[in-house]
């Protein structure tokens, strides 16, 4: 289900629903348009024809009396006729003279009153010989002179029906129109969802840094294509980008290490020709610093490659080994400080990437901890899984980082105001950095009080692209 | 030894030649791959230092072509490029060995004498020795004046390398090379410590010293006498 759940939440699927609702909407002022329109007149036209009829009885009445009157009404009761209409003609004592109405209805509600006539509305249950047994009536009361008051009205049970008739087809046509819309919505945001799922389905493996992935074209020349195509075309262009960067970083990794190295080999040979023991110090001095200058801009360069790096070329490594093989390396300099050096390791842990990357990673942040810490404190080294996770942990009981240099040592050359004595380039953290970012690494410092914790966690192998 | 150079850069080839010919080598040099690949296909040398990137033909391509003529020589690659895939592609090219540009002249001796020194004895070797001091493989078992030796894991790696090049010069770089298979600088100069470790179990319980420091390039295992 959390694909519907993922369906509903589509733009596709909600301007499907507001189209349907809008639409729904206006066939339903449409329907109640229609509706009131054909109410009124029905009403109109059953009015028209009683009214019709009285002119016709008044007419009647005075050219033939009273005797003229009730044969005409006789004349429509006859139940030989089939007839809608409803007659009553009484005397000024209300007593029934003739018509198919038994006796004054006394439900009757009035409407307006104009002179010598009025009309109501009244519902009777039993009617005298013809006509049906029960009825909803419209009527006009009528005054005639004498005191005579006659009724004409007609059964409007009919219409009555045909209006609930229309309501329900109206009610079911709004019911069909919403139903149809959702269906419509969903199917149409289903195939735009599915198109939509490939190209961000590539677009992820991209940036899992696959640059040769392309989004398939699905053969229409819609926008959706039109955008695939932009995406591709911005892909190639990006792809080309990164080959330059590349083609220019080792140009200039040729460019300025040459006249470095040239620099460095004439001191060389200077040491090797100088005879005074001052001079050969001064001049072996000056190699050192040009190596510093070469290790530095090295630095730069394998940073520049470590966030370039791309996740195709990475493989599957036991971060257990990494991690066991860079305590090893740096046990004994700990030892030598009287530091308490612990490690435990989860052999079972994997990770994902450039093993010699992972190892200057993890080297960088042991050495940084052991440097930083004093004689005779404790640096503890972890690995670990968590869920899915590969988790590696470091933590000494040196000086720490406060909270808000945290984002700073990862910046290029930074060093803190307190180690600025200590010997390093300021270069050990960013490539710490550039490793995290292109390996998709998560990274935390903590306070270890005292000290510092690093936290790296390392995606779940199977979830990092590219099978395991 | 015959050793040829090829190298577009005539300061740096001035730089190796002059050092190279102080150690003892005959030098050639070619100042672009064709001509390189011309001696290197006619005259018969001991070591070629092969520069990557060169106008013309390139030094992978020169290594390539010499190595399909069914010429073994030991190929060092000298390079501004640094990664590891870069040297991935130079051994996988036909190169023995990889050095980064900038090096020391001390490194560049020091890795064309472990070049030239490689692969004489043939087979399986299992046992090594050197003065009085000895090391079984198999076994991994160390022994000095008879005297058992107990050595970590990784300690006996580092020995073991030492003696396979006993009385080479060996150096740092080449050790984490080797021994702990970085390719990368640690920051702080971890390896001077291993070797005082080692040194601890191997020269100072006995009165004389075999690991010597050499200084300005690294390291040798030479019995004093």
């Amino acid at each position: 289900m959390p694909r519907i759940g993922r369906l509903i939440k589509t733009t596709t699927f909600r301007l499907a629903l507001l189209y349907t609702a809008l639409f729904a909407g206006s066939v339903g002022v449409l329907f109640i348009f229609v509706f009131i329109n054909t109410n009124i007149f029905a009403e109109r036209q059953v009015e028209a024809a009683i009214q019709t009829e009285v002119q016709s009885f008044q007419e009647t009445y005075q050219r033939t009396g009273l005797t003229g009157l009730i044969q005409a009404i006789n004349r429509r009761i006859d139940p030989n006729v089939r007839t809608d209409g409803i007659y009553l003609l009484t005397g000024a004592d209300q007593v029934r003279i003739t018509g198919n109405l038994l006796s004054w209805p006394n439900n009757f509600t009035r409407e307006d009153t104009v002179a010598d006539e009025l009309w109501v509305n009244f519902t009777i249950v039993d009617m005298q010989q013809a006509g049906p047994d029960t009825a909803d009536v419209r009527a006009l009361l009528f005054f005639i002179q004498g005191g005579y008051q006659l009724l004409v009205g007609r059964d409007i049970r009919d219409s009555r029906e045909f209006r609930t008739q229309l309501l329900r087809s109206l009610n079911i046509g709004i019911g069909f129109t919403v139903a149809l819309g959702v269906l419509g919505g969903f199917l149409f945001s289903r195939s735009i969802m599915g198109r939509v799922e490939r190209i961000t389905q590539t677009c992820r493996r991209i940036m899992r840094g696959d640059l040769s992935q392309r989004i398939e074209g699905s053969g229409t020349e819609d926008e959706l294509a039109r955008l695939s195509e932009s995406v591709n075309e911005m892909l190639d262009q990006i792809e080309r980008l990164m080959r330059g960067l590349r083609e220019v970083s080792d140009n200039v990794a040729h460019d300025l290490r040459t006249p470095l190295n040239r620099l460095r080999a004439r001191l060389e040979v200077a040491v090797s020709n100088a005879v005074d023991p001052k001079e050969k110090a001064e001049l072996q001095e000056a190699i050192e610093e040009a190596d510093g200058l070469l290790s530095t801009f090295s630095s730069l360069l394998r940073i520049a490659r470590a966030e370039a790096s791309l996740k195709r070329s990475f493989d599957v490594l036991s971060l257990g080994l990494i991690v066991e093989n860079v305590a090893d390396l740096y046990r004994p300099l700990a030892e030598d400080k009287d530091i308490a050096f612990n490690v435990d390791i989860d052999f079972s842990t994997n990770a994902r990437g450039d093993s010699n990357l992972i190892a200057q990673t993890l080297a960088n942040l042991t050495d940084n901890a052991v440097k930083y810490t004093p004689d005779g404190g404790s640096v503890h080294l972890q690995v670990c899984r968590d869920d899915n996770k590969t988790v590696f942990e470091i933590s000494d009981t040196g000086s720490g980082i406060p909270p808000e240099l945290h984002e700073k040592v990862f910046e290029r050359l930074y060093r803190m105001e307190s180690s600025r004595t200590s010997p390093g380039s300021g270069l050990g953290l960013s490539l710490v950095d550039a490793v995290v970012k292109s390996h998709g690494l998560k990274l935390k410092l903590s306070d270890n009080a005292p000290g510092l914790k690093v936290t790296l966690i390392f995606p779940d192998v199977a979830e990092s692209g590219l099978p395991a | 030894m015959r050793v040829l150079v090829i190298e577009d850069d005539l300061t740096a080839a001035g730089f190796v030649t002059k050092g190279l010919q102080e150690a003892g080598y005959v030098v050639d040099h070619a100042e672009d791959g064709q001509k390189g690949l011309d001696l290197a296909l006619s005259e018969p040398y001991g070591v070629m230092v092969v520069d990557r990137m060169l106008p013309g033909l390139n030094g992978m391509a020169i290594v390539q072509q010499v190595r399909e003529q069914d010429i073994g020589t030991p190929v060092l690659f000298l390079s501004a490029l640094g990664d590891v895939e870069d040297r991935v592609d130079g051994l996988k090219a036909g190169g023995d060995d990889y050095l980064v540009k900038p090096f020391a002249m001390a490194e560049l001796l020091a890795r064309i004498e472990a070049l030239t020194r490689r692969g004489k004895g043939g087979g399986e070797v299992t046992h090594l020795s050197v003065g009085d001091l000895e090391l079984d493989i198999l076994a991994r078992k160390v022994m000095r004046q008879g005297q058992r030796v107990y050595l970590h894991p990784r300690e006996f790696r580092l020995l073991e390398y030492l003696m396979r090049h006993a009385g080479q010069v060996v150096t740092r770089t080449m050790l984490l090379e080797n021994v702990w298979e970085y390719h990368f600088d640690p920051q702080t100069n971890v390896i001077d410590v291993h070797i005082s470790r080692l040194r601890q179990k191997i020269d100072k319980p006995f009165d004389s010293a075999i690991l010597q420091t050499v200084r300005g390039a690294g390291y040798k295992l030479e019995p004093t006498d």
